[in-house]
């Protein structure tokens, strides 16, 4: 059912690996070129910047495209006209995706990825117009609205599938918490449901990836269950809304996660403060387990957030000095493992090394050096404290670390 | 048959396997490059460098804010003895352990070397504005400090070849030059722009000469990013100017035409995604000046969001296999 063949795609990662490996110097100038012939692939490719910019422009071309069929073709079309072409429009935008690949032999290049995203969101609004038109605006939406989110996860799903993009997992996964709110109207329960359609996932996918433990989908399945992982916990932690982060609190905040200890029962609200406690451990051990980095990611961060939403969930104030503590933590439990694992016979212990053997770590970190070097010190910069401030912070601009901020 | 059961389909084992009996690679190699196919072993680094920045970055920010909350219950003296015992430890650990000076890339002498500067820079930058707001030496004036701060980092940053320093330097020195992000949407636009002008002057001038003499020589790609992104910025202000904004649009042409040739030059496809990204808006903003019917703006996106797919097809035909 994969669009593409299991050997275009194997050949693919092993030319990857070759790069890697000879610009880490384990290949010979020599042997590399005599094993690049080797692993020659159909597939078109192209790099990351030139791979966004193509996804831009196709998305721009596809909206704007829509939006001139409308305006010249439709003079205020009804909703469920309108509702029709967009269904068609999805439809054509996935026969252009499915085109782009089986002719052109694109293989993430952006076109093909953005009009596979284009039919997600065309098949949405087309459901949405053409069967549930004015229902937006009644007090009690129809029930059956639920195909709209069901639609868009399981469509997304599908191109998750086919084309193996993992962001359409991550779309299908967006989705889900949209189902259960035409279901039921307890928090609790929406919650649930949610971490159980999740849960259910990562089922299915852990038993799947056994099976390719060592060939060219198991990356793949291990971002998806990595996704899995985090989407459980956030499903289940009530207290996410406390984290001062906008745009995360937005996104908790309309799930009512703003209501946390006020309206959830307190078995449940206590149950979820022992999940999220026990989730972090599990999901490390998981990750460890199966030498997993995306899943190892998830549980180091699920781990992190369980310690700042500890404070809240047990009602206790935040201290100012709470990130000074999470900080030596964090640097010290970095320190240790590096030790410990250094001290092991040739750095390595248990399968696990803290040395670099990769070329593309050395790369990630020099992307985040630059980025995060510029960033980081404007995010770090407190807001004032009206309350207790006699001297107060304010603002803090990108320049000198901080250092324009205002006291 | 396209699935895994497909007779072409073969592993990256297999193709090792393949590789050792046809004498490509050595039996050494094929077992160390197996072992690493099978993530044996399975490296942490990047895992650990991410747990140190994130220490780092709480560490820091736990600190401002106590600073910020606390400070008179705690008093002058004692914050200030603080903060400069924290500082002078990270300084006295880069100096004492850092090797000698190369105007090479040079590895850190240990794994946490990179980020105790860091934090010393950090640190650096509260206790300065600490001191300044707190007994207003330089009268309320931040701009010396800030270049003094850019300077030190930048310093710092040769001295250690530290990527998160030289940021920070980067940042300070356009801090200096007045360019903050939250003063951009002021009124005076005008000479926001052209401090941002100056700025992408002197940082790329400094950059090229400083690669040039091979001091240091690939962090020139850390300051040619940050100058196209600052110089585009820039120039997109001045063409949404009402008026006066020829001029600035030949700017941006002049500067999307040379960070193309760059990009493709030397094959640094971020350039050529600048380039295009930025020229597009600036070129739609002209275009569309004055354009009201939905018709002609909606034909406008479609015919040229067509030729940018077909130009930048072409581009990556000729050029752009993956980085």
């Amino acid at each position: 059912m994969r669009i593409y063949g299991a050997s275009s795609e194997e050949t693919l990662r092993a030319r990857r690996l070759l790069t890697d490996w000879a610009g880490e110097g384990y290949l010979t100038k020599a042997q590399y070129q005599v094993l690049e012939q080797e692993t020659v692939f159909e597939l078109r490719t192209t790099n990351i910047f030139l791979r966004l910019v193509l996804f831009l422009f196709t998305l721009i071309s596809v909206g704007a495209t829509a939006g001139l069929f409308f305006v010249v073709f439709l003079s205020r079309p009804s909703e469920q006209t309108a509702g029709v072409f967009f269904l068609i429009f999805a439809a054509v935008c996935y026969a252009a995706a499915e085109v782009a690949v089986s002719k052109a032999r694109l293989y993430r290049y952006g076109i093909e990825e953005a009009l596979a995203v284009c039919s997600v969101g065309f098949l949405c609004a087309g459901m949405q117009a053409a069967l549930f038109s004015g229902s937006h605006f009644s007090p009690r939406p129809d029930a059956a609205q639920f195909l709209v989110p069901a639609a868009g996860a399981v469509f997304s799903l599908w191109i998750w599938h086919r084309f193996g993009f993992s962001y359409a997992f991550l779309a299908a996964m967006i989705f889900v918490p949209f189902l259960p709110g035409y279901w039921t109207a307890s928090h609790s329960e929406q919650r649930l449901m949610v971490a159980a359609f999740y849960a259910a996932g990562l089922a299915s996918v852990a038993a799947v990836r056994s099976r390719h433990r060592f060939d060219y989908l198991d990356e793949g399945y291990s971002v998806v269950e990595a996704m899995l992982w985090l989407g459980i916990y956030v499903a289940i932690n009530l207290q996410l809304s406390s984290l001062n982060i906008l745009s995360f609190n937005l996104l908790v905040r309309s799930w009512g996660g703003i209501r946390a200890s006020a309206e959830f029962a307190k078995p449940f609200y206590w149950g979820t403060w022992v999940v999220i406690w026990l989730l972090p451990p599990i999901i490390l051990a998981r990750g460890f387990r199966q030498k997993d980095r995306f899943v190892i990611a998830v549980g180091a961060i699920a781990a992190t957030l369980t310690l700042v939403c500890n404070k809240p969930y047990l009602g206790w104030p935040r201290h100012t000095w709470d990130p000074i503590l999470l900080g030596i933590l964090l640097t010290a439990v970095a320190v240790l493992i590096r030790r410990w694992l250094a001290q092991g016979p040739g750095g390595i212990r248990h399968g696990f090394t803290a040395a670099r053997l990769s070329g593309k770590d050395k790369h990630w970190m020099n992307v985040g050096s630059n980025v995060l070097g510029l960033v980081s010190p404007q995010s770090i910069t407190p807001e004032p404290q009206t309350s207790n401030a006699g001297v107060h912070f304010g603002g803090g601009h990108s320049g000198g670390g901080g250092a324009s901020s205002d006291f | 048959m396209t699935g895994p059961e497909n007779e072409l389909f073969m592993t990256i084992l297999a193709r090792l396997e393949q590789w050792k009996q046809q004498s490509e690679i050595s039996p050494e190699q094929h077992a160390y490059l197996a072992g690493l196919s099978r993530g044996e072993p399975f490296s942490l680094f990047l895992e650990l460098n991410v747990l140190l920045y994130a220490g780092v970055l709480a560490f820091v920010a736990g600190l401002g804010w106590t600073v910020s909350t606390w400070s008179e219950q705690l008093g002058d003296v004692l914050v200030l003895t603080v903060l400069s015992t924290i500082l002078a430890t990270c300084f006295w650990y880069c100096f004492s352990r850092a090797p000698a000076w190369s105007p090479a890339e040079t590895p850190a002498p240990n794994p946490i070397f990179d980020y105790v500067l860091y934090l010393g820079g950090l640190v650096w930058s509260v206790e300065l504005v600490y001191v300044e707001k707190r007994f207003n030496v330089l009268s309320g004036r931040l701009d010396f400090p800030l270049l003094a701060t850019a300077i030190l980092f930048f310093f710092l940053a040769y001295r250690f070849d530290n990527r998160f320093v030289l940021s920070l330097g980067l940042s300070s020195l356009a801090g200096w030059f007045g360019l903050t992000i939250s003063r951009w949407s002021g009124s005076q636009e005008a000479v926001y722009r052209q401090d941002a002008l100056l700025y992408c002057l002197l940082v790329s001038v400094g950059g090229a000469i400083l690669q040039r003499r091979g001091l240091k020589p690939h962090f020139f790609e850390t300051y040619l990013n940050i100058v196209a992104n600052v110089l585009f910025w820039a120039l997109l202000s001045g063409v949404f100017n009402r008026e006066g904004y020829g001029l600035w649009f030949l700017a941006l042409f002049i500067a999307c035409a040379a960070s193309l040739a760059w990009g493709l030059r030397r094959r640094q496809f971020v350039f050529v995604a600048y380039a295009a990204v930025y020229g597009y808006v600036g070129v739609s903003s002209m275009f569309l000046r004055g354009v009201s019917g939905e018709t002609a703006i909606l034909g406008y996106f479609v015919v040229t969001g067509v030729a940018m797919l077909v130009l930048l097809v072409q581009i990556g035909r000729r050029f752009g296999g993956p980085a």
